[in-house]
C-alpha cells in the first residue's frame, strides 16, 4: 500500500486541529456572548421591575394596583414582547401587552431579583425577573414580575454565531494555509535529502552533502557511513576476486610447464588437451579481470578525471619498445589541458590496448589525438572492414567469448568505455588504416 | 652466456631454468627478492627474467635498485597482473621487455633472445657524432651533455645517419635501415620523422642534401 505523502498527512493534521479548536473557541465565544446579553436584559428587566415596584399600592382589599410611568411603547401593545405582573393573593394586575395573558406565577424566597427562562404568554419563552415585595409592612407579600420575549436574545445569539462561524471559517483557511505553507518549508530539505540519494544511487562513490539541517545532518551523516561501508565491501569483493584471478596465474604458467613437460615425455595428446584447457581458464580469467576493471571505472565514472596526455605519453613509451612499436611513429596530439571524465586506470587500460591494436596493424604511423570528450586513435595499417568491426564490438559479445586476440582487447575497451559514460567507434581513417574513437556525452550547459 | 630466472614459483622458476639451459644459457634461479638484488649486483648477466610478485622484496623494487646502481643488463619481466598500468610502471621502472602470465615458453625463449641480440648487438657502447652522444646499450643521447628524450625509432634514426659520418643517407636507405622492407611512399615518413627529431635537437644538428639526404653537421669521416 501507498503511504500517504508526509506532508500531507501533516497538513491535513495541522488542518483538523486548526478546525478542532476554533469550533471550541465558536462555542465558548457564542456562549460567553449569549450570557452578556442575558445579564443586559436582565439587568434591563430589573429597572421595569424597580419602577413596577415603585408604582405599585395595595388596595384595603389587598388587590394590587400599579400606577407607573413605564414609557416603553412595547408595554401598550398586546404582545408586544415587554412585560409585567404584579401578583398579590387577593388579586393581580398585568401590562397591556399581556392582554389576556399572564406570567406563570412561581414561589421566590428572599428578597432579590431572580431571573430566569420560562413558558411566557402567547407561547413564546420569555426571560423573566421577579421578585417578592411586601408594599405595607404587615400585608401580604406581593410577586413583582417583569418579562421579556427571548425570540429576540436567541435571534441576536444566532446572528452573532453566524458571523462569527463566518469569521472564524476564514480564519481557518488562512490558518490552514500558513499550516501548509510551514510543513512546505519544514519539509523541503527533505527534497535535497532525495536528491543526494538518488545520486548515490547512481554512483557508490558519490555522498550525501554536509549542509543538512541539525535534524537530518544525522541521518545523511549514518546514510554516508553506510555507504562508505558499502563501496569498501564491494571494492573488497573485487580485490578479492581480482586477487583470485592472478594468484591463479602462477599456477597456470605452473600447469603449462607440466604440459610441456609431458609433451616431452611423448604424451603430445594429453599436452594439447592440457594446453586447451590452459587457454580456456586464461581467457576466462581475463574476462573475469576486465569486467573487475569495468565494474572500478563505473564506480569512479561520476568522480574521476584523467589528463590522457601523460597516459597517452607514458604508455607510448611501453609501446615503443615492443617489436609492433619499435619501427613506428606514434603522433600524440592531444592538448595538455584536457581532461576525461574517466578514472586513469580506465583511460590507461583503454587507451593502452587501442594503442596496441593500432601498433600491431599500423606500417608506419599511430596517431593518438584528443579533444573535449572525444580521445581517437588511428593507424595507417589496412583498416578492418566494417562488418569485422562490428562482430567485435557486437552489442552482447561477452569478454571470455570473443576468442583470444586482439578481438578481447576490443571486447574490453567497449566494456571500459561504456562503463566508463563514454562510447567505442570504429571506422576509417584519414590514415588509411583503422580509426577508433572513445567519445563522452558532451556535458550541456547549465 | 649468463642468464638470471627470478620467479618463486617451485614449478615455474625450475621450468623456466631448464628451457632456458636448453636454449644454452648458464642459469642463476633465484626464490626471494633480496637474493636476486644481491646477484644482480655482483654478477653480469645477459638476460634477467624477472617475477614481479616475489617475497621479501617486491620485483619492481629489485628493479629500480638495479637501475639506480647503474646495473644495464636486459631485463624482461615476467607478471600475473597484465594491465597496462602494471606494463607502465615496469617500463618506467627500467624493464626492457613484458610478458604476463601464464606465457607459451616458445614466445618467453624468442624474447629473450631478442633482448640479448639487442644488447649485444653494441660493440662499442658511446658513439660520439659530433655535438651528439648516443649510448647505444641504453639507447638514449645527449646533445651537448644535455639528456634529450628520444623514440627506439628516433634513436635509431640518428644511430644510421652517426654510423655515416659526412655522407648523406637518402631516406630510402633510412627508411630500408629503420623498417627493413620499404617502398617509396615511406620516404614521406622519414621526412616526418627527421621534422620531428629536428624539433628535439635543434634543425641545424640534421642537415638536408637536397637530392642526396641526409647528415649529421660536424662530424666527418
Amino acid at each position: 500500500m501507498k503511504g500517504v505523502s508526509l506532508r500531507w498527512r501533516l497538513i491535513a493534521g495541522g488542518m483538523l486541529a486548526i478546525l478542532a479548536a476554533l469550533a471550541v473557541s465558536w462555542l465558548a465565544m457564542t456562549w460567553l456572548f449569549e450570557r452578556h446579553i442575558v445579564r443586559r436584559e436582565t439587568a434591563e428587566l430589573t429597572r421595569v421591575g424597580q419602577a413596577v415596584v415603585a408604582g405599585l399600592r395595595l388596595g384595603p382589599d389587598g388587590t394590587p394596583s400599579v400606577e407607573a410611568r413605564l414609557a416603553d411603547p412595547r408595554l401598550m401593545k398586546a404582545a408586544g414582547g415587554l412585560y409585567w405582573q404584579v401578583t398579590a393573593p387577593a388579586g393581580s394586575q398585568r401590562s397591556v401587552s399581556l392582554w389576556d395573558q399572564a406570567l406563570a406565577a412561581s414561589k421566590v424566597d428572599g428578597d432579590d431579583w431572580h431571573a430566569r427562562l420560562a413558558d411566557g404568554p402567547f407561547d413564546d419563552r420569555v426571560l423573566l425577573v421577579e421578585r417578592m415585595v411586601r408594599p405595607d409592612k404587615h400585608g401580604p407579600p406581593v410577586l413583582v414580575q417583569a418579562a421579556s420575549d427571548a425570540k429576540a436574545l436567541s435571534e441576536a445569539r444566532g446572528a452573532f454565531g453566524r458571523d462569527l462561524a463566518l469569521f472564524l471559517a476564514g480564519l481557518w483557511v488562512v490558518l490552514s494555509a500558513a499550516a501548509a505553507l510551514q510543513v512546505t518549508l519544514g519539509l523541503s530539505p527533505l527534497a535535497r535529502v532525495r536528491e543526494d540519494l538518488s545520486r548515490l544511487r547512481k554512483s557508490p562513490a558519490a555522498r550525501m552533502s554536509d549542509d543538512h539541517p541539525r535534524e537530518i545532518a544525522p541521518l545523511a551523516q549514518a546514510i554516508n557511513a553506510l555507504a562508505e561501508a558499502r563501496e569498501g565491501d564491494v571494492a573488497r569483493a573485487r580485490r578479492r576476486a581480482g586477487d583470485l584471478a592472478h594468484s591463479l596465474k602462477t599456477p597456470l604458467a605452473a600447469l603449462s610447464a607440466q604440459s610441456r613437460r609431458a609433451r616431452e615425455a611423448g604424451a603430445a595428446e594429453a599436452a594439447d588437451g592440457l594446453d586447451a584447457a590452459i587457454a580456456a581458464v586464461a581467457a576466462a580469467l581475463e574476462a573475469e579481470l576486465a569486467r573487475a576493471r569495468a565494474a572500478a571505472a563505473r564506480e569512479s565514472a561520476f568522480s574521476a578525471t584523467t589528463a590522457p596526455l601523460r597516459v597517452a605519453e607514458r604508455l607510448v613509451a611501453v609501446l615503443e619498445r615492443t617489436a609492433d612499436g619499435e619501427r613506428l611513429m606514434f603522433d600524440v596530439e592531444i592538448p595538455e589541458n584536457l581532461e576525461v571524465p574517466a578514472s586513469q586506470d580506465a583511460v590507461t587500460e583503454m587507451l593502452g590496448a587501442l594503442i596496441e591494436n593500432a601498433a600491431r596493424f599500423a606500417r608506419r604511423q599511430v596517431r593518438i589525438s584528443g579533444e573535449a570528450g572525444l580521445l581517437v586513435v588511428e593507424d595507417d595499417g589496412p583498416g578492418m572492414d566494417e562488418g569485422r568491426a562490428e562482430a567485435a564490438l557486437a552489442r552482447g559479445a561477452r569478454l571470455d567469448e570473443a576468442g583470444p586476440g586482439h578481438g578481447l582487447g576490443l571486447a574490453i575497451v567497449r566494456d571500459l568505455a561504456e562503463a566508463s559514460g563514454a562510447t567505442l567507434r570504429m571506422d576509417r581513417s584519414a590514415l588509411g588504416g583503422l580509426r577508433a574513437s572513445i567519445a563522452w556525452p558532451q556535458a550541456s550547459p547549465l | 652466456m649468463r642468464a638470471l630466472v627470478v620467479e618463486d614459483d617451485p614449478v615455474v622458476g625450475p621450468d623456466l631454468a631448464k628451457a632456458l639451459g636448453e636454449a644454452g644459457f648458464v642459469v642463476d634461479l633465484s626464490r626471494d627478492g633480496e637474493d636476486a638484488s644481491y646477484r644482480g649486483e655482483v654478477e653480469d648477466y645477459a638476460v634477467v627474467i624477472l617475477d614481479l610478485g616475489l617475497p621479501r622484496l617486491d620485483g619492481l623494487s629489485v628493479l629500480r635498485r638495479w637501475r639506480k646502481d647503474g646495473r644495464a643488463f636486459p631485463v624482461l619481466i615476467l607478471s600475473a597482473r597484465g594491465d597496462w598500468t602494471e606494463k607502465v610502471e615496469g617500463i618506467e621502472a627500467g624493464a626492457d621487455d613484458y610478458l604476463a602470465k601464464p606465457f607459451q615458453m616458445g614466445e618467453l625463449l624468442a624474447r629473450a633472445r631478442g633482448l640479448v641480440r639487442r644488447a649485444a648487438g653494441r660493440t662499442s657502447p658511446v658513439i660520439q657524432a659530433g655535438r651528439l652522444a648516443l649510448d647505444t646499450r641504453r639507447m638514449s643521447a645527449t646533445l651537448d651533455g644535455a639528456p634529450l628524450k628520444l623514440s627506439p625509432l628516433e634513436f635509431r634514426l640518428l644511430d644510421c645517419l652517426a654510423h655515416n659520418p659526412g655522407r648523406a643517407v637518402s631516406a630510402g636507405e633510412l627508411a630500408e635501415q629503420l623498417y627493413g622492407v620499404a617502398d617509396t611512399a615511406d620516404a614521406n615518413a622519414i621526412e616526418a620523422l627527421v621534422t620531428r627529431l629536428r624539433r628535439k635537437v635543434g634543425a641545424e644538428v640534421i642537415e638536408t642534401r637536397r637530392g642526396f639526404g641526409y647528415l649529421l653537421t660536424g662530424v666527418t669521416a
